[in-house]
C-alpha cells in the first residue's frame, strides 16, 4: 500500500554511482483521482530545506524507464497508474545530509476536459514550501505543492 | 467449512449460481446482448436503480482500500436479491490499464459475482491535451483511444461509458465548450459502440446548465446525427445544487477556491438547473451521477433537492442507474464510507425500497 501523502517517505534516500553520492531520490504518488498519460505532466519541481532544484536536475523513473522532463512530455502512450509511484531522481553532488529534511515536490498536469484558463503556467513553477491539506496543494484541479518532513537514513 | 474471501479468489471453487464469465481468456469482446432493455436483462425491475462510483473512495484507494475492499463495501448497499450498480474510472481502478491481464479479468468477474454487483458505467477520458494545452490531438488518435476504451469496457461487462472528450475556451469555466474535434472523435466510434453494446454518454456537470449553448451543441449533434443511445447523456446532479457544502464542523464553505471546492464565481447563480429541466431529456439519459456533498444523520442531503430529482426520474420513466459520487468536504478524513451509506438509505426511502 502507499502512504496517503503525495510525497512518500518510503523510497527517500541518497543515490550513489561508482561509490560517489550523486544526488537523492524521492518517491511520489499521484493523488489525482485517475491515472494519466505521462505526457500530460507539466513537470516536477523539488525544494529541500530551502534549496530549489531546477527542472533540468530532475529525472523521472517509472516502471523501469527513466525520462528527462522533456522526454516525459512526449510519453503519450505510457500510463502512470495510481498504484505505482514515480521515482524522482535529483542531481546533487554529495547528496543530502542524514536526518530530518523538509521536502516539497510541486507537480501539475494538463486537464483536457476543462477549457484553458488564462494565467495558468504551461510548466510546473518552482516548488513552494507549505500547501494546504495532507496530500498537498489542489491536486484534483491540476496539481500543487506537497511538503513533508522526511527522515533520511542512507 | 465457510470459504474465506481469500480462498475464493484463489480459485478454490466457483460460487454456486455464479454468473457466466463472458469476455475472459480470449481477447474477444463481450457479444452484443440482443433483446435487452437498455442494455440490462429484460427481467430487470423498472424505475431508477442505485449504484456507486468508487471514485467516491478516491482518497483511500491504494492507501487503505483495495479494489476488492471497495466492491465489498458496495455489497452492503445492495437490496437482497438484486444487484448494486458499479462505476469505475478506467485509469484508476483497472490494474495495468489499458492492458489488464486475463487473470485480473477472471478475478474481476469473480468479485462481481461475490459482491452482488452489476457493472454499469466505465468512466474514461479522451485526453485531447495529451501533448499540448492549446493544440488538440488528431481526430484519428482520439478515435483510436476511444475505440480501445469501448472494447475494454465491453470486455469488463459495462454497457455505458462516461466519455469525457476535451473542452476548450474558458475565460471562465462557464464559457467552456466542446473542443473543435470533439464530435468528429465521437462519430468515429459510434459503430464500435453499437457493436459492443456500450453507450457513450457525455456528462452534463456543473458549471454546464441543462439549458444553454453547450447543451444545444450536444442535442443538435445527437438529434441531427441520430446517435441516441450510442452517444447520449449522463446527468450529474451537481447541476441541481442549491448551495455549497458545509465544511467539517458545519460552517458553510466560502465561495472561492480551496481544497475540494468546485466553487468559482458562478456560485452566485445557483442552481444551474431544476429537476423539471430533465423531463424532455429523459429519452436521452442512460445513466446519472447521483452527486452529493453532505448527508445528515437523518440521511438527508443538504445541498441538492433529492426528493424532487428522484420524483422526476420515477414519474417520467427513467429506468437506468444512478451512480453515487461523493464530493463532501470530509473525504480526506474517511468521510466517504458513511456518506455513501447514508445516501443509499435516503435513496432506498425515496424509491420505496425501505
Amino acid at each position: 500500500m502507499l502512504e496517503m501523502e503525495a510525497v512518500q517517505q518510503r523510497g527517500f534516500r541518497n543515490v550513489y554511482k561508482d561509490g560517489q553520492c550523486i544526488g537523492f531520490q524521492i518517491a511520489y504518488r499521484s493523488t489525482y483521482y485517475r491515472g494519466i498519460s505521462l505526457s500530460l505532466s507539466k513537470g516536477f519541481r523539488v525544494l529541500v530545506d530551502g534549496e530549489q532544484f531546477p527542472r533540468e536536475a530532475i529525472t523521472v523513473t517509472y516502471e523501469g524507464e527513466t525520462y528527462t522532463q522533456d522526454e516525459l512530455a512526449k510519453a503519450g502512450h505510457v500510463q502512470w497508474n495510481l498504484d505505482e509511484p514515480v521515482m524522482l531522481n535529483i542531481a546533487k553532488p554529495g547528496g543530502l545530509k542524514l536526518g530530518v529534511r523538509v521536502v516539497t515536490v510541486n507537480w501539475s498536469h494538463r486537464i483536457s476536459y476543462i477549457g484553458s484558463m488564462p494565467g495558468v503556467p504551461e510548466q510546473t513553477p518552482a516548488a513552494e514550501a507549505g500547501g494546504p491539506g495532507p496530500t498537498g496543494g489542489t491536486q484534483e484541479f491540476g496539481g500543487g505543492n506537497c511538503t513533508r518532513k522526511l527522515v533520511l537514513v542512507r | 467449512m465457510k470459504m474465506t474471501r481469500k480462498e475464493f479468489l484463489q480459485g478454490a471453487a466457483a460460487v454456486a449460481g455464479a454468473v457466466a464469465l463472458p469476455g475472459t481468456a480470449a481477447s474477444a469482446p463481450l457479444a452484443p446482448q440482443r433483446g435487452m432493455d437498455e442494455g440490462f436483462p429484460a427481467s430487470e425491475r423498472k424505475g431508477p436503480k442505485r449504484g456507486v462510483s468508487i471514485y467516491s473512495y478516491e482518497h483511500e484507494f491504494n492507501v487503505s482500500a483495495t479494489l476488492e475492499d471497495c466492491l465489498s463495501e458496495l455489497s452492503d448497499l445492495a437490496t437482497p436479491g438484486t444487484k448494486i450498480g458499479l462505476e469505475v474510472l478506467a485509469n484508476a481502478h483497472i490494474k495495468n490499464y489499458p492492458n489488464p491481464s486475463a487473470a485480473w479479468i477472471d478475478d474481476w468477474y469473480k468479485m462481481l459475482a461475490l459482491y452482488d454487483i452489476i457493472p454499469v458505467e466505465y468512466g474514461h477520458w479522451v485526453d485531447t491535451k495529451l501533448y499540448s494545452e492549446t493544440k488538440t490531438i488528431d481526430t484519428k488518435e482520439g478515435v483510436e483511444m476511444l475505440i480501445a476504451d469501448i472494447k475494454l469496457a465491453s470486455r469488463l461487462g459495462f454497457t455505458r461509458a462516461r466519455t469525457k472528450v476535451g473542452m476548450q475556451g474558458g475565460a471562465t469555466m462557464m464559457t467552456q465548450t466542446p473542443a473543435d474535434n470533439f464530435f468528429d472523435i465521437i462519430k468515429g466510434a459510434l459503430e464500435t459502440a453499437q457493436k459492443h453494446n456500450v453507450r457513450m454518454l457525455t456528462e452534463i456537470h456543473s458549471p454546464t446548465p441543462l439549458k444553454g449553448a453547450t447543451m444545444d451543441k450536444y442535442m443538435d449533434f445527437i438529434t441531427k446525427e441520430n446517435t441516441n443511445p450510442w452517444f447520449a447523456l449522463n446527468i450529474d446532479f451537481s447541476v441541481f445544487q442549491t448551495k455549497m457544502a458545509p465544511r467539517p464542523g458545519g460552517q458553510q464553505a466560502p465561495p472561492a477556491g480551496g481544497q475540494a471546492s468546485h466553487a468559482p464565481s458562478w456560485m452566485g447563480k445557483l442552481p444551474l438547473a431544476v429537476p423539471d429541466d430533465m423531463i424532455p431529456l429523459i429519452p436521452y439519459i442512460h445513466c446519472c451521477h447521483s452527486k452529493f456533498n453532505d448527508m445528515t444523520d437523518d440521511c438527508e442531503e443538504t445541498t441538492i433537492p433529492y426528493p424532487e430529482v428522484i420524483k422526476v426520474l420515477v414519474d417520467h420513466g427513467y429506468n437506468g442507474y444512478m451512480m453515487s459520487e461523493y464530493e463532501g468536504m470530509d473525504k480526506l478524513q474517511g468521510g466517504a464510507w458513511p456518506a455513501v451509506r447514508k445516501q443509499h438509505v435516503m435513496l432506498k426511502r425515496l424509491l420505496g425500497e425501505a
